[in-house]
């Protein structure tokens, strides 16, 4: 982001002021948080290093052990050393993971539901409120946010990266899903702040890999390989949290996204289909509310084996899962890909639309496709990569990516652009150009929703409409700012809300009130708003607001606000006919 | 769909939204052109056609425009100008006016008819712009 919204304590001894006088230069890295593993990438000069923990792992388990006194990520992996210690010790309470999934949301929202079963608390009222979340400490359950959570995973991420490159380090590009609410985004900025880090620039996942695509296609043409001509290229990431399309065009080192679209469905989902397809009465067992170690230990099993054979069924047509979980309870069957094919077949639809939606927004057909990009550890599941390929009618995806690697390479060489740094061979003369993922705009007409800047707009915009009062001598309006791709009001994202006031007393549909919103270079999203005709001395100054404005518990705003105000303060769109 | 206002630019130069970082310097809604063809000759300084902003002919290719806006972007871009996103917002306006044919097929026809249908003095005092591209054709590509 341009500004720095958060200011942290320790970061006080660097200010922007004295950047110039450091002796090392202040390149941003690229961190990929992942649902399922995080990692890390740096520009070194000359090229993008992803950076090792001290186990020699590029992808690290994104999880945060709460033991006694002492918290530890698994940046550092903590005392295990051996893989299916360190899985057991995860699924045993202690660890709090997925943040990425739980961050920012609500405990009305259906991912925090579908997160009860994880085998930490996750604990919901219902209400629109944060849900509560807990680690197992000596048989106790200590509370902790999502965003703390991945504050101290990300502070480890920066000591490593520290110890690497032997000077602090301040500034970061990191990946985010598409389908992340711009609340959301502000609270990875959060963590960040809390964590010492500031964010450059929150960057879609498939957007990053776009651009590591545009560096490929952009070194092809310097050895003459490649022809110069815009190539368009789909892009598909599905990890364990989320799943993503873009589609980009790429020339000349410049990618142009056309379009976005994403959706929460990822390998967590899949997983826990499985689990209930293999013990049906696996709701019941793992119900959040009757935890007890030994269920716990029952369900990490459960999870182990799951996780085991999902990753045969990759390469195998079928494979055997043979688990005692204790009490008694034991899970011995036969599990077919086409039975596993079958039990996420929601899934598969889901990954379909979002595909078929985005070509739609791009204006595209499957034969424009130059290449399909496959991203994501859940890209290697044998169903989902026919199922692009055969909607972009491919006979196979482009091979010059690492599936695992290309996000946060692509951060890292973000994070390099927009650090200043120029390379002598041109590898870093690269440009993107983003679009806003989701409609943005403000309740009109009772509770409909006027999108003001549509989804697939580039980045920076600016737009304006028009609206009018509802009410004869209405003196006041509030404007209610939100995001997403519902048609009514309440289907979207509330961002915020602010009130016109000082409205000339005319009859209903006389006023014009123009409300303009504008994103600029670093995203931020401002709305102006105010009353443009009549004009004269009377009418008051413009409102600016920075958006989202809302913190927590935005569930209920929306309704409070309905409930005190009603249609009192509503504005409608203005008829066409009416706009000189 | 919502049935949006067709006044979407936001460059219209406009005496309330003074405010709001214009660049009044190319404002695309005061295009005061005789002819599609004669664009670059007929405009005085300070309003350009949505041609003139991509800096080409008003009988561009589809791929002169594309090379053209993605040679621009990347001296406008304020991820590379380092300054605020008017003039990127400018060229990409333009731009997808132009790279989509319906749009830019209404577009010349309304700058045409325009010139017609009104005197010069009427042309150049249109304080609110006159509404030249659809909610729809604004958002595509």
């Amino acid at each position: 982001m341009a500004e720095q919204f958060y200011t942290v304590a320790s970061d006080s001894e660097t200010t922007g002021d004295d950047k110039a006088q450091q002796s090392f230069p202040d390149v941003a890295i690229g961190i990929d948080i992942g649902t399922s593993r995080c990692s890390v990438a740096i520009w070194n000069g000359h090229q993008v290093e992803l950076l090792k923990n001290t186990r020699s792992q590029k992808g690290m388990r994104s999880y945060v052990m709460f033991k006694d006194d002492t918290l530890s990520a698994g940046v550092t992996g903590g005392a295990t050393k051996e893989h299916a210690h360190e899985e057991r010790d995860i699924l045993s309470g202690s660890a709090i993971f997925n943040m990425k999934r739980l961050i920012g949301r609500m405990d009305t929202d259906e991912v925090v539901q579908a997160s009860k079963t994880l085998p930490f608390l996750v604990q919901t009222l219902g209400i629109g409120v944060r849900p509560f979340i807990a680690a197992l400490v000596n048989n106790m359950w200590r509370s902790t946010t999502p965003e703390e959570v991945l504050a101290i995973f990300l502070l480890e991420l920066k000591a490593l990266v520290e110890m690497h490159l032997k000077h602090p380090v301040r500034n970061a590009v990191l990946t985010i899903p598409v389908a992340f609410s711009r609340f959301q985004q502000t609270r990875i900025e959060r963590a960040c702040a809390m964590a010492g880090l500031h964010v450059l620039r929150l960057m879609p996942e498939p957007t990053a890999v776009a651009l590591l695509y545009a560096q490929q296609q952009q070194q092809l043409m310097h050895d003459n390989m490649g022809s110069g001509i815009e190539k368009i290229a789909l892009i598909f990431n599905i990890g364990a949290g989320y799943c993503d399309v873009a589609v980009s065009a790429t020339a000349g080192g410049v990618s142009q996204i056309r379009a976005l679209s994403g959706c929460t469905v990822g390998g967590e989902d899949i997983l826990q289909n499985v689990m209930r397809h293999l013990l049906p009465n696996y709701d019941n067992l793992c119900d959040n509310a009757g935890q007890t170690t030994d269920r716990i230990k029952s369900m990490g099993l459960l999870r182990m084996a799951t996780q085991d054979a999902i990753h045969k069924l990759a390469s195998q047509e079928s494979t055997e899962i043979n688990a005692d979980l204790g009490n008694g309870l034991k899970v011995c069957k036969l599990l077919s890909r086409a039975e596993f094919e079958q039990v996420n077949h929601v899934i598969f639809e889901k990954c379909e639309r979002i595909i078929k939606q985005c070509l739609l927004d791009a204006k595209l057909t499957p034969e424009d496709i130059n290449d399909v990009i496959l991203v994501g550890g859940c890209s290697r599941i044998p169903k989902i990569r026919s199922l692009v390929l055969g909607l972009c009618k491919k006979e196979g995806s482009y091979g010059s990516i690492d599936d695992l690697e290309a996000a946060v390479s692509g951060a890292a060489l973000e994070g390099a652009i927009a650090s200043g740094v120029t390379d002598p061979s041109g590898s870093l003369d690269l440009l993107t150009i983003q679009v806003t993922p989701m409609n943005l705009g403000i309740r009109s007409d009772g509770d409909g929703f006027a999108a003001i800047i549509p989804r697939n707009t580039a980045v920076p915009a600016r737009r304006d409409m028009l609206f009018t009062t509802s009410q004869d001598n209405q003196a006041e309006a509030l404007v209610a700012v939100y995001e997403g791709e519902g048609k009514q009001a309440e289907e979207n994202h509330l961002l915020g809300y602010f009130k016109i006031t000082g409205i000339p007393p005319v009859p209903k549909g006389a006023v014009e009130i123009s409300v303009c919103m504008d994103i600029d270079a670093g995203n931020v999203l401002r709305v102006f708003a105010g009353v443009v005709k009549p004009q004269g001395e009377a009418t008051p100054p413009f409102i600016e607001v920075r958006m989202p404005t809302l913190d927590d518990g935005h569930g209920w705003c929306g309704q409070a606000l309905a409930k005190m105000y009603g249609s009192k303060l509503d504005l409608a769109v203005l008829p066409k006919k009416l706009q000189p | 769909m919502i049935s949006a206002p067709p006044v979407m630019q936001s460059s219209v130069a406009r005496p309330a939204l003074a405010g709001f970082r214009q660049a009044a310097s190319c404002s695309s809604s005061r295009r005061t052109v005789r002819c599609a063809v004669a664009v670059a000759s007929a405009a005085p300084a300070g309003r350009c056609t949505l041609y003139e902003v991509l800096g080409l002919r008003a009988g561009a290719t589809g791929g002169e425009i594309k090379a053209a806006y993605r040679r621009l972007a990347r001296e406008r871009h304020p991820d590379v100008a380092g300054a605020a996103g008017d003039d990127f917002i400018r060229l990409h306006d333009a731009y997808a006016t132009l790279s989509d044919p319906d749009a830019r097929a209404r577009y010349d026809r309304d700058v045409v008819v325009q010139a017609y249908a009104q005197p010069p003095a009427a042309r150049t005092n249109g304080v609110w712009g006159r509404p030249r591209r659809t909610w729809e054709t604004d958002q595509c590509w």
